[in-house]
């Protein structure tokens, strides 16, 4: 006999009711748990009509000058920006093309609804009440800011200096530039966005935090870290034969001096003069392991904390290091490896800082419209990640390659202070110039600033970029 | 709340009242809310539409009473509860339409009582199947011919009536449900005692399947003609749907569905507009579909995100900003405004439409009858998850329209007389079972 | 008074969720209580259907009666049953023929010689639909209204 239909009816149900289940969910993610990242999207209107109505908060550098403000204007408030050098780092509010930079990152504080003010946002959502904005400070000091910018100059590459103590920013230079005070404006921001987007040289992208580059010479404190806590006793003299070949199953593939060395050298010397050949051999006498580790442990390969957007660099393409070649390649600077200029100086920071690694960051505070701090931006350490006596020994060291006897790191002296410091003259691809490294700290004895530059393909290498690292400290010192 | 003993209360329909008085509390309350908010355009008209649909539901109230009507007292209260939220929802997003979805609730009233007194005899719908069929043929083909058809937004489905326009295929799905109900009354036993088999499969009795797969594949075509993949949608699954009801072979459901699955593949690689409407699903935020194609998912996605668990508050949201929000997006405004809460009860009316329809098919004593009521129940339920997942993203997006709920003169006409059906079919249950009215 | 409204304001748009879950409720309640009352209304002895007796053997229930259904039947031979079926072929706890769910069903009780419908074998629980014929050992009834 056939099946009742009554039975049918039940089963057709029972899938319905089934169905309707999984819409309940549905709705659910999208009102609950996929809500956040939504809210947040910079096309979402409602972000945006809380924004044009109502005069934007102002961005200010450390010492209260502004960056950006909302200047009232007949048909609402217009967003004026005034550091043209500091573009990528303040980003844009643009009503078509959203946000980007602090604009992005801070995009509720700016509208006085940041998250450590419950109440405000209680009265925005749900009263209509919403609170005038006040004002996102950030680390950069402008008058260091101006002295990296005159520095760089017009040269593509990119300057940043931080305080190795608390890892605020105190200036941020990306070249090339532009100025986005077009992209807000509307009648002017399809042409300049199309431009922007179109432009080779990629003015958009902050070189500071998402440039990756080959370090050269620079990465060789990640290999006498790794050695000086491994024991390795940093006195003994090594012998230094240019070129230099571990065996024969290296083939034609030889490491050389940058000055076709052929002596002893300790790892002061290494520093001071720059030596691939003798951290080649440190390397290899390490072994491939505890350079990954120690690499891992700076950051190299991670995603550095950061309150915009920053990049990965990489150890090797692989994650690690397979063959003697590489491990000799990489001990030295070059191989597979990918920094940006923020990570070196956090790395550099780290070794200011008696070993402790400071948490980057560009703002420092939020406040309201009256002037009182809502919210204090002061991240902790990352950690240790080098024992004292290692960041001291270092430290040491690395005045040497400035001050000392033959330093290649030369051009960053400063009268009247100690600096600590290494220049890199990093290989990129065969055919370009290699690309200028300094990053250096001061006053050595108690450093307060730290210093990283680059300069894209300039074939003097790291004895370009010294100086530049040399006026951005003086700025800073008040010198 | 009064205690019943299991025996018939008589002519006073107390429980229909009962619901009914709610419906008019939470419809008065939202609109109150809704008015509250929009300072600018205060106008008088809008204060009396509440007053003006809620005498209408009272009206279809004593008319039931009045005729002594004996049947289900549930499923009305929560058609008038739904087109309540249909009528805040317009008045909020468009309130220029609002005095015509009155007009069309006026229009859904009637038909409702029309549909209540006329045919006498619910069974008398069974002997006609064939002009049932017929008259859903031509409605389908109208929108097709050159004087009264129109297209609209890509779509050809609408015909001129007078100074407005309907949808026929909204009609049609109900033709389509009482022919198919008649049809497989008939011969369910030959479809599904099916003596031969191949493997595990019955090997349908084809000239038996012919009339039905033909009236399917006529609606399919057509609606291919047509370009409204919702309505292809819902064919398909009633077709299905009431296969499956009458015959109970699991088997003709997982063909179907394959079919359907085959079938979209077909139409996408085929179709462009099926094309954008199955990549905008998949990624709408794309750089070459969030602003164009996809702009307005995306904005009903905004709008659901803001919604939270309690909503952003009635008037308080900004549903506005997605593109024709009052008849394709209603669920994510309503889930804006009252959050997931609100949405949440809204789809549990619809459940709750679907039992009780589903109950009195149960209980209904013929095949026919069982067929007809668990067919239209099925109808509502089907549209509803199936613009309910679009706008959730679950599904690609099709232009069917929320019962009742959004905004759209021949759904809530159709839908109206649906509920008619319905209570019709419970009326003879009661009669026959002299049971008590609950 | 910019506030006052604004939480009054806020007041009816809570008061709105509120009554709509309450009517959301209500509904459901009234949905349970509709399928309680028809789930009584049909567990009363109907007066709805009868067993007709179509052939029969002698003692057995005599040809032509008309034996009133209750809700929940029992067939067999023995004395205790619902309705007794006098036939050696029968066995004593014969079948069982019951409503519900607005439908009516025989089911067979673990006859020795099984129950037959429509000349088919009742295997589980089936349906029995007016004018089927119902056979218990020699005895045939017929479903009727």
């Amino acid at each position: 006999m056939t099946s009742p239909i009554a039975a049918n009816i039940r089963s057709l149900t029972f899938t319905l009711a089934l169905a309707f289940l999984v819409t309940s969910i549905g709705a659910a993610y999208w009102t609950i748990l996929a809500s956040d990242q939504l809210a947040n999207d910079p096309f979402n209107p409602r972000l945006i009509a809380a924004t044009s109505s109502r005069p934007r908060g102002a961005i200010v550098d450390r010492n209260g000058a502004p960056l950006a403000t909302s200047e009232k204007t007949d048909s609402g408030f217009a967003r004026s920006y005034r550091d043209r050098t500091l573009a990528q780092v303040v980003g844009y509010a643009s009503t078509k093309y959203g946000l980007s930079g602090i604009e992005a990152a801070y995009a509720d504080s700016l509208i006085g609804q940041d998250p450590a003010d419950p109440v405000s946002i209680w009265k925005a959502r749900y009263f209509g009440d919403r609170a005038p904005a006040g004002q996102v400070m950030l680390g950069i000091d402008l008058k260091i800011q101006k002295a990296a910018a005159d520095a760089l100059g017009g040269r593509k590459g990119a300057i940043v200096a931080l305080d190795p103590r608390t890892g605020a920013i105190l200036a941020s230079v990306s070249v090339p530039s532009y100025d986005p005070n077009p992209v807000v404006d509307p009648s002017k921001q399809d042409a300049a966005f199309e431009q922007l987007n179109h432009d080779q040289n990629r003015p958009l992208l902050n070189r500071v935090a998402q440039g990756l580059y080959p370090p050269g010479s620079i990465f060789k404190v990640i290999t006498g870290a790794a050695a000086l806590e491994s024991g390795f006793d940093a006195t003994k003299k090594l012998r230094v034969d240019d070129p230099y070949q571990a065996d024969k199953s290296w083939g034609d593939y030889f490491v050389r001096s940058a000055s076709h060395a052929h002596g002893l050298f300790d790892m002061a010397d290494g520093f001071r003069l720059s030596e691939n050949i003798y951290f080649a051999q440190v390397g290899l006498t390490i072994g491939a392991a505890k350079l990954t580790e120690y690499a891992k442990r700076f950051g190299v390969g991670a995603t550095p904390s950061l309150d915009l957007p920053a990049a990965k660099g990489q150890v090797s393409e692989t994650g690690s290091i397979d063959r003697p070649t590489l491990l000799a390649d990489t001990s030295y600077g070059q191989g597979e490896l990918l920094v940006s200029p923020l990570q070196m100086a956090l790395i550099y920071a780290t070794i200011a800082n008696g070993g402790v690694m400071p948490t980057a960051h560009y703002a420092t505070e939020v406040r309201d419209a009256e002037g009182h701090v809502v919210r204090s931006i002061a991240p902790g350490p990352i950690g240790q990640v080098i024992s004292p006596g290692t960041a001291k020994t270092l430290s040491a060291m690395l005045v040497g390659a400035v001050e000392g006897q033959g330093g290649f790191a030369f051009g960053a002296r400063i009268p009247g202070v100690q600096v600590a410091g290494k220049t890199g003259t990093a290989e990129n691809r065969p055919g370009q110039a290699p690309h200028g490294w300094f990053v250096g700290f001061a006053p050595a004895e108690n450093p307060t600033v730290v210093v990283a530059v680059i300069v894209e393909n300039t074939p003097e290498g790291g004895v370009t970029a010294a100086p530049l690292g040399a006026q951005v400290m003086r700025a800073a010192l008040g010198k | 709340m009064r205690a019943e003993a299991g025996v018939p209360l008589g002519r006073a329909r107390f429980t229909e009242l009962s619901l009914l008085v709610w419906v008019a509390a939470f419809a008065v309350t939202g609109f109150v809310a809704v008015l509250a908010t929009e300072t600018s355009s205060f106008s008088p008209t809008a204060a009396i539409v509440p007053a003006v649909f809620l005498t209408l539901m009272l009206a279809l109230h004593v008319f039931l009473v009045g005729i002594r009507f004996r049947g289900d007292q549930i499923l009305m209260p929560i058609a008038a509860g739904l087109t309540a939220i249909g009528l805040i929802l317009v008045q909020r997003l468009a309130s220029d339409l609002l005095l015509q979805q009155l007009s069309w609730s006026i229009i859904a009233a009637g038909a409702f009582a029309a549909t209540i007194l006329v045919p006498r005899d619910l069974t008398a719908l069974a002997r006609f199947k064939w002009t049932w069929a017929l008259l859903g043929v031509l409605l389908l083909i109208a929108p097709l011919l050159p004087l009264i058809g129109r297209e609209v937004n890509g779509a050809r489905i609408w015909i001129k009536v007078g100074p407005g326009s309907i949808e026929p295929w909204e009609a049609v799905k109900i033709l389509l449900v009482i022919f198919f109900a008649a049809y497989l009354e008939e011969y369910r036993e030959v479809l599904s005692h099916t003596q031969r088999r191949i493997g595990p499969f019955p090997v349908p009795p084809v000239p038996y399947l012919v009339p039905i797969v033909a009236m399917w594949g006529i609606a399919m075509v057509v609606m291919v003609f047509e370009k409204d993949m919702g309505a292809t949608v819902l064919f398909f699954g009633i077709f299905l749907a009431m296969l499956f009801l009458a015959t109970g072979e699991a088997f003709y459901a997982i063909l179907g569905l394959t079919l359907l699955i085959l079938g979209g593949f077909a139409a996408y690689h085929l179709f462009g507009h099926v094309q954008t409407r199955v990549d905008t699903w998949i990624r709408p935020f794309d750089e070459d579909l969030r602003f164009d194609a996809g702009f307005q998912l995306v904005q009903g996605l905004f709008a659901l995100a803001n919604g939270g668990l309690l909503g952003a508050g009635l008037g308080n949201g900004m549903p506005d900003r997605i593109p024709v929000v009052w008849s394709d997006f209603v669920f994510d405004a309503f889930a804006e405004e009252a959050g997931l809460a609100g949405a949440l009860a809204l789809l549990a009316l619809y459940l709750v439409f679907l039992y009780r329809g589903m109950l009195i098919a149960l209980r209904a004593p013929t095949p026919f009858l069982q067929l007809l009521a668990a067919g239209l129940s099925f109808i509502v339920a089907l549209q509803t998850l199936v613009i309910v997942g679009g706008n959730l993203r679950l599904i690609p997006l099709t232009g069917i329209t929320l019962p009742f709920v959004a905004y759209g003169g021949s759904s809530l006409v159709t839908n109206w007389m649906l509920v008619g059906l319905l209570l019709r079919v419970s009326q003879v249950s009661e009669r026959m079972r002299g049971g008590g009215a609950p | 008074m910019e506030i006052t409204f604004a939480v009054l304001l806020w007041g009816v748009r809570i008061a709105f969720l509120v009554l709509l879950y309450l009517f959301l409720i209500r509904v459901f309640g009234s949905l349970q209580r509709a399928l309680a009352t028809e789930n009584a209304v049909a567990a009363r002895p109907t007066g709805l259907a009868h067993l007709v007796v179509q052939r029969t053997v002698r003692g057995a229930p005599r040809l032509g009666d008309r034996l009133p259904l209750r809700a929940v039947n029992a067939l067999g031979r023995d004395a205790g049953n619902d309705i007794v079926i006098n036939d050696e072929a029968a066995s004593a706890r014969h079948a069982l023929v019951e409503f519900a769910d607005g439908e009516w069903w025989v089911e067979d009780a673990g006859s020795t010689n099984g129950t037959v419908v429509n000349g088919e074998i009742v295997r589980s629980r089936e349906r029995l639909q007016y004018g089927d014929e119902l056979a218990i050992g020699r005895v045939a009834l017929r479903l009727e209204q």
